[in-house]
């Protein structure tokens, strides 16, 4: 049953409606169900606060007392009729609040047959969205005017994926797979300022406020054409340009924890890191004790220092650089090898970068 | 005048020879090796009192740093430990042991008619078990303190790099004990140290409310235990029960945590609603409007705390159906809740109010309790929570119950008690004025809020969004404007202990049996064994002139026979 009523909604348009005092934009076909909710429970609070403020009011401005005056002995001191009132009448209120409540979660909960899948990795401390096609963003991009089914998962800790102007909201545990739908009838276009706002609810750590984005909605057609771009984006650049065109794009999601300035935060910088781990009598140590030497070379467990930058991107506790904790998530999956490669690029060339990840060079065609 | 002295005799004899709970022994050991219930509550109120303070410097830090977005004082991190340190020792040092541990020990025995807890050296354990508790807590901010949050949610609670977790978690694990050994003994006392008269619907409704709150320490506190050591485990052994990394579960972990963590509200809650019970009526002069329901929804309320844990966890990945369920299970806390308030209200009605310092607290609670309890329905109702739930709207929610309706409560009936604990009266227009402001502070930096909860703003941000910069402003404000009133508090309570006047046995025109001991009581508190009348019937209550303070005038007593009490019988 309640995947028919979902479907009828989904068929429909829902109009936006405009932020008041208490919510925010409501934009998804769900948020208009919810307001209506949200507003019949503020209604009744307004009813019984009114109510008894009132009471608490008349009564200590009537029934004040004067200073050494006998106590007056004429109170009533219980009445079953009142007694049952109110208690029978919260009763039947709540069971309708319940119900209401009940009705919208049916709803928030069950996506359409027809709903378009997204991909969704929360981690410390990002998103990335992944399409049918194979494309990624940072962003969430969906198409307009149809349900979208987000199947989410997180490798390191909680998170939760909060769009308030959807109304949605869900927990993504490390270890199951999580979903939440939602469906918006009103483009935004690309321009992230005019995105829905996409929150992590779930405290995460450090950069938990962090990992706001946005949401950008877009007509079926003009998203199709977004996603089969968004799809070839590391394949369309040179491989000679790669580790500049893509590398800065990809560390914008490394930043948080890797500096390119050897500021040290949760993570090694990547200051000096190609040198280190290239050149086999570096001093520096894993937390088991062993060397870079040990463990790259010819014949060790990585023949090159691209194959331990891998390792160390795709399965990051394996090899703990000392004084560092296992905190960094897994990229498998979500990085590939044209991605590592502008990486590993940027490591090499990481002299022709700012401290902030931003490309100082200009590109060789223009070069004096 | 024989009729009217002989209840008034044991008063002025204690007062003119001097002897009471405070003079009786003196020396520091004296108070540390105390098993007086009195002594302990006391310490336990200083202890508590002392908590609330650091508690209340890390919320103004975190109040402070959120005034702009971005940096204001502090980085990221240390905001985390500001909002962790705030919420775990407001919860567990300060507002679980605050009414029950420092108000409970010190009026339970005596509104009895008992000379102590049935355990009187288990009630001093507790107390150094807390002590102990606390230290390991305060350990943990030495060895890079914690930034779980309060909830220790998993799996970011076992793997953090903060060094403090283990220290905290041993911290809160042994303030479990104090807890549970407090609810035992107070659950025994109520049980077998009932003088002869007192019956279970002749108890004031304070017992009835710490009663229910014992069963609930008792019942929930050894969950959060097990829980608690099963993070040590995980942690230290690397054994994996919650972190899906060994095989383990994290929704489990918050099964566990809420299935104390919710019981744990009530036990905050209720008592603060036995003392407003005590207040409104005592203050009124007046009998309260519905004791039996009113006993009986604490009861209830004990019950149902039990089984609506999952309302904490609408959107954790839970299945539907038990959302279903816990929601539905959740509105019928309401109901007892409901119940209580309108009972409290109608007790106004016809009443003798005096609007003295406690009598404030009690109707501000009236006030901030009704907009904490309402706004729970937003949050109990399925399609609401979802959109509420982890936002500055539930913050606001559980501030109004937790530190408007309990804390309130609390701070209200230590200024009810104040003249019974210290002797002293205190200045009453600098205790209303301390009341207003507090009231004033607290509804501005928490109705705001409301709003930035459900306009969206997710809770333990460091960063926001600028539009919320306004609401973040108000409320910061709100918080220095309480802080000042707690001041103000402060200077009042001080002063009385310097330079109050010396209180009188009533001075509010209480009648249960603690109003009927000297002030402060003597170290057994009843020269005599009470009489027990109707705690609620304030007919025989008159003031007094020589004493400046009101006497029970048992002629004027319907309840009691005069002459044939056998406890009055020997002053003659």
């Amino acid at each position: 049953m309640p995947s028919t009523v979902s479907t009828i909604l989904a068929q429909t348009t829902s109009p936006m409606t405009p932020a008041d005092f208490w919510l925010p934009i409501g934009a998804s076909q769900q948020a208009a169900g919810v307001d209506l909710t949200f507003t019949i429970i503020n209604w009744i609070c307004y009813f019984f606060f009114a109510l008894i403020v009132a009471m608490m009011a008349v009564f200590v401005l009537k029934y004040r007392g004067k200073p050494g005056a006998r106590f007056r002995n004429d109170a009533p001191t219980h009445n079953t009729v009142l007694e049952l009132s109110w208690t029978i009448i919260p009763l039947i209120l709540s069971i309708g609040m319940f119900w209401y409540g009940f009705k919208g979660y049916v709803d928030l909960s069950t996506p359409p047959k027809n709903s378009f899948d997204v991909n969704v990795t929360a981690f410390k401390w990002g998103w990335q969205f992944k399409y049918p096609n194979g494309a990624q963003s940072d962003n969430l991009v969906v198409p307009a005017s149809r349900p979208v089914r987000l199947t989410m998962r997180a490798n390191d800790v909680l998170h939760c994926c909060f769009i308030p102007a959807f109304r949605v909201k869900k927990d993504i545990v490390p270890g199951r797979y999580s979903t939440l739908w939602f469906q918006c009838d009103h483009p935004t276009g690309l321009e992230e300022a005019n995105g829905y706002h996409l929150f992590c609810a779930e405290y995460c750590g450090t950069g938990h406020s962090n990992m706001n984005r946005r949401v950008l909605v877009l007509p079926q057609a003009e998203f199709d054409a977004w996603m089969t771009k968004q799809a070839a984006w590391l394949d369309e650049i040179p491989d000679a340009d790669l580790y500049f065109k893509a590398g800065p794009k990809i560390y914008a999601r490394c930043q948080q924890c890797h500096s390119l300035d050897g500021t040290t935060g949760l993570a090694p910088s990547w200051q000096g890191l190609w040198e280190r781990v290239s050149n086999p009598t570096s001093a520096a140590r894993f937390a088991d004790g062993k060397g870079y030497s040990d463990l790259i070379g010819a014949g060790k467990e990585f023949a090159t220092p691209q194959d331990y930058l891998r390792d160390a991107i795709y399965n990051p506790g394996h090899h703990l650089v000392a004084p560092f904790g296992n905190v960094m998530p897994t990229f498998k999956g979500q990085i590939n090898d044209r991605g590592i490669d502008a990486l590993i690029g940027m490591m090499q060339h990481l002299d022709e970068f700012d401290a902030k990840g931003a490309w100082k060079k200009a590109p060789p065609a223009t070069a004096k | 005048m024989t009729t009217l002295d002989a209840p008034r005799h044991d008063i002025l004899d204690t007062t003119a020879t001097g002897d009471n709970y405070l003079t009786h022994s003196r020396g520091f050991l004296s108070w540390a090796l105390t098993l007086d219930h009195k002594r302990i509550g006391v310490m336990y109120m200083v202890a508590v009192l002392c908590s609330f303070f650091l508690g209340g410097v890390f919320a103004l830090l975190l109040r402070t740093e959120l005034l702009t977005p971005g940096r204001t004082i502090v980085d990221a991190d240390t905001y985390n430990q500001f909002f962790t340190l705030h919420g775990a020792i407001m919860v567990f040092l300060v507002i679980i042991p605050s009414i029950p541990a420092a108000l409970g020990n010190f009026v339970l025995p005596i509104m009895l008619g008992a000379k102590d807890v049935a355990f009187p050296r288990l009630n001093l354990a507790s107390f150094y078990l807390w002590i102990g508790g606390a230290i390991f807590t305060l350990y943990s901010l030495a060895v890079g303190g914690f930034d779980t949050g309060w909830t220790f949610d998993t799996p970011y609670s076992t793997t953090t790099t903060a060094g403090g977790v283990i220290p905290v978690l041993m911290g809160v694990f042994i303030l479990g004990f104090s807890s549970i050994f407090t609810g035992l003994n107070f659950i025994v006392t109520i049980h077998k140290l009932r003088p002869p008269g007192m019956t279970w619907f002749k108890m004031p409704l304070f017992l009835w409310a710490l009663y229910s709150t014992a069963l609930i320490q008792v019942l929930a506190t050894p969950v959060l235990a097990i829980t608690l050591c099963l993070l040590i485990v995980e942690r230290t052994l690397n054994i994996g029960i919650f972190n899906p990394s060994m095989g383990g579960d994290p929704v489990l972990y918050q099964h566990f945590f809420w299935f104390y963590s919710h019981p744990a509200v009530y036990i905050m809650i209720v008592p603060a609603m036995g003392i407003i019970s005590e207040i409104i009526a005592v203050h009124s002069h007046r009998h309260i409007f519905g004791y039996t329901y009113i006993a009986f929804s604490s009861v209830a309320i004990a019950m149902f705390s039990f089984i609506v844990w999952g309302h904490h966890m609408f959107t954790s990945g839970q299945s539907g159906v038990m959302n279903t369920i816990f929601s539905l299970i959740s509105f019928s806390v309401g109901i007892p809740s409901a119940v209580k308030t309108f009972n409290w209200v109608m007790t106004l009605y016809k009443g003798t109010i005096s609007l003295t310092a406690p009598m404030c607290y009690g109707l501000a609670f009236l006030f901030l309790f009704t907009i904490g309890g309402l706004t729970g329905l937003h949050c109990a109702t399925l399609a609401t929570d979802v959109h509420l739930h982890d936002t500055y709207f539930v913050v606001a929610h559980f501030h109004y119950v937790m530190m408007g309706s309990a804390l309130i409560a609390m701070i209200g009936g230590l200024h009810h008690w104040w003249p019974k604990m210290t002797g002293r009266m205190y200045h009453e227009g600098t205790g209303i004025a301390g009341c207003i402001i507090i009231f004033v502070g607290f509804n501005m930096t928490f109705f705001t809020q409301f709003m930035l909860g459900s306009q969206g703003m997710p809770r333990r941000y460091y960063d926001y969004q600028p539009e919320f910069q306004t609401y973040h402003i108000v409320s910061t404000i709100g918080a220095y404007i309480m802080a000042a009133g707690f001041v103000t508090t402060a200077v009042c309570l001080m002063q009385s202990l310097m330079s109050g006047r010396r209180a009188p046995a009533n001075p509010w025109g209480g009648r249960s049996l603690e109003w009927q001991c000297a002030s402060p009581p003597r170290h057994d508190n009843f020269e005599h064994p009470p009489t027990v009348g109707d705690c609620y019937d304030f007919t025989p209550v008159v003031w007094d002139e020589r004493q400046q303070g009101y006497v029970v005038d048992r002629a004027l007593d319907t309840h009691i026979p005069h002459g044939k009490s056998p406890n009055t019988g020997g002053h003659q």
